[in-house]
């Protein structure tokens, strides 16, 4: 495996092999490793001393189940200390099929004051070329823009792209990527990396890994043991079944039992409307209805467990896809809205302005604490949406997220950490991921160590920073290997599948604890680049408010001890 | 009590999510889990917002979700 590194300015690409001291990483661990090595923590995220950097987990490229995703990552403009944010589809693969551990963009293309044309960066096997994006691209939807990619590329290239988020530099935009059908629903959403690419003076990133081969393996045959094993695991483990019937949506009315689904502007645990926007009644609703609305849909080509949807119309076509959970909590309950079809109308305007549903769902509750649009009002949520498109004055200080739109419309009731919102689990009812909000080094992010599957009391504060320490070792060890958290379901029940796989791969001689070792590595350089960036204990913090407002109905408030969070990464 | 995703019961009137039960003092929930022949591995059951084990005696009124343990989203 290679790093190709392109200077964005000079247009030249330097192809070097793995350097010894990277050589063992992969996907966000080794996102972090460069970053350390070669960003300056300071700097600033939009700018050129900032690197964009892609990489494929260190099990991607051989469509093991739920294990293809690609990694991106920066510095944060959203939360301005480290970022790394990863998604399903054809990046990763396509990128290992041409032997590239990480693609490094460095500098940025040229523009004399406000930038008004972009770029698409071709990647192939004959090298890199920068071409300009077109007219007709610019400022563009993510969804017209992709259809027009795959025009001018061809439908058997991956494709990491912009919309008119990433245009404005929005702090909520995302990189979205084509899934295994072509459709660009796959976003690396979290922390503003559309933004560094757009400011970078990329519209889209072209990977074509013809003449390409999949990664060769030390030892085929134990591999071959190795995905044999833990396939069957994925294919046996209960969870599978409930994610490919009901998808990610089935969390709804299980936070909702444990009072922690965020509800009004997390003003309450519970939402009325629950049953409208669960899992249960989406598969229901798209079974009912039929056409391309599909319950199950596999977004990485070997994934068995097919999380996803494709959640249509009334009139059979599809609205979007994939309708998930975190999208329902926040675009929904937490807006007061009970309608699948609104919420999903939401979610197709917001990914094809290139934006994280996450940061806009919460983006928007603070707009309703401000008086602009009313609880249930879904109609007025997407005129808003609408004021981004237009790129008016309110519209960016929505797109920029909820830490921005609470500044600016002075409001302190704000759940963001390190600038970043919270996803769809209430911290004062869940209170193990609320420590994984507080101390992530990314910023508030459920991906980066969810409690919620732990069968403990989610309201005692005393038990949550241990929980939280070992979901977040685990979940930047899967996102260093390139892992979906669901692929945790082949190997949670067999830890020794994961050395197994690598040894095999590699040829290496790792121990059973290969995970873990990996996951706390990862989190060790990531605070380390925060903490050069000018981060301290008092970032890892939730609002203050969350630790005095009691959320009903179980009355909680976020009352986990600063010395538990302190101590969060004391292994 | 609240049957989530794979545990709904099929009947002829449609599906059936939500069912009350009329359970003898001192029953637990485990008792109940019994009755509706459902075994407790891999789920994670919630009695009035808290997560409870299968020995909790189970109270009138109790609010009891019976739910196929899920990872997140």
């Amino acid at each position: 495996m290679e790093i190709w590194r392109v200077n964005l300015r000079s247009g030249s690409l330097q192809r070097q092999a793995m350097p010894e001291a990277w050589a063992r990483l992969g996907g966000r661990g080794l996102l972090a490793r460069i970053m350390l090595d070669e960003v300056p923590p300071e700097c600033e995220p939009l700018g050129p001393r900032n690197k964009l950097i892609f990489s494929p987990g260190l099990l991607v490229g051989h469509m093991l189940s739920s294990c293809d995703r690609i990694s991106i990552g920066g510095k944060s403009p959203l939360t301005r200390g480290i970022k790394e944010a990863n998604a399903g589809g054809t990046t990763g693969l396509q990128m290992a099929w041409m032997g590239i551990r990480a693609l490094i963009l460095e500098d940025e293309i040229p523009a004399e004051g406000l930038r008004t044309d972009w770029w698409v960066l071709h990647v192939s096997l004959a090298g890199a070329r920068i071409e300009p994006a077109g007219d007709d691209l610019i400022g563009l939807g993510v969804t017209a823009s992709a259809a027009r990619l795959r025009e001018r590329y061809g439908d058997q290239v991956a494709i990491s792209l912009i919309g008119p988020g990433g245009e404005m530099r929005l702090s909520a935009a995302g990189i979205q990527n084509l899934d295994k059908d072509h459709v660009p629903s796959r976003i690396a959403a979290r922390g503003g990396l559309g933004a560094v690419m757009g400011a970078k003076g990329l519209k889209a990133v072209v990977f074509d890994a013809a003449g390409g081969a999949r990664p060769p393996i030390a030892d085929p045959q134990a591999f071959k043991e190795a995905q044999k094993r833990f396939s069957r695991n994925v294919a046996d483990h209960p969870q599978s079944g409930l994610y490919r019937d009901y998808g990610t949506a089935a969390m709804t009315l299980m936070t909702n039992a444990l009072g922690g689904l965020p509800t009004r502007a997390f003003s309450s645990g519970r939402f009325e409307g629950a049953e409208a926007i669960s899992g249960e009644h989406m598969r229901e609703v798209m079974l009912e209805r039929g056409g391309e609305s599909a319950p199950t849909h596999a977004c990485m080509a070997g994934c068995t467990i097919r999380c996803s949807n494709n959640y249509g119309g009334q009139d059979g076509k599809s609205l979007v896809t994939p309708l998930e959970y975190e999208t329902i909590g926040l675009m929904g309950s937490n807006l007061g809205i009970a309608d699948l079809d609104v919420i999903a109308r939401m979610n197709r305007e917001v990914n094809d302005l290139g934006l994280d549903t996450i940061d806009m769902g919460a983006a928007l509750g603070v707009a309703v604490e401000a008086g602009l649009m009313a609880f249930g009002d879904g109609e007025r949520a997407l005129e808003l949406l609408g004021e981004i498109r237009r790129g008016t004055p309110l519209g960016r200080v929505l797109g920029h997220g909820a830490a921005m739109a609470g500044r600016v419309l002075g409001v302190i009731r704000v759940p963001v950490v390190k600038g970043q919102a919270m996803s769809a689990y209430e911290p004062r009812a869940i209170k193990g991921t609320g420590v994984t909000y507080a101390t992530s080094p990314q910023g508030a992010d459920h991906t980066a160590g969810n409690t919620v599957r732990a069968k403990v009391d989610h309201l005692d504060p005393g038990i949550q920073a241990a929980l939280s320490r070992t979901a977040q070792i685990n979940m930047a060890g899967y996102d260093t290997l390139g892992a979906c958290i669901f692929a945790g379901f082949g190997f949670g029940v067999a830890p020794e599948v994961v050395p197994g796989l690598l040894n095999a791969r590699y040829g290496w001689k790792v121990g059973p604890d290969i995970l873990q070792v990996l996951g706390r590595e990862t989190l060790s350089l990531e605070r380390e680049f925060n903490r050069r960036a000018g981060f301290t204990a008092a970032d890892d913090r939730l609002p203050e408010w969350m630790t005095q407002e009691r959320l009903p109905p179980m009355n909680g408030v976020f009352d986990v001890a600063e010395a538990d969070l302190d101590g969060v990464f004391d292994w | 009590m609240h049957l989530h995703t794979s545990l709904r019961r099929r009947t002829p009137g449609g599906i059936v999510r939500q069912l009350a039960a009329e359970l003898p003092d001192g029953a637990t929930l485990g008792g109940l889990l019994g009755v509706l022949d459902i075994k407790p591995k891999g789920l994670l059951l919630v009695v009035n917002g808290r997560t409870a084990e299968p020995s909790l005696v189970l109270e009138e009124g109790d609010e009891v979700h019976l739910i196929p343990a899920l990872s997140g989203g």
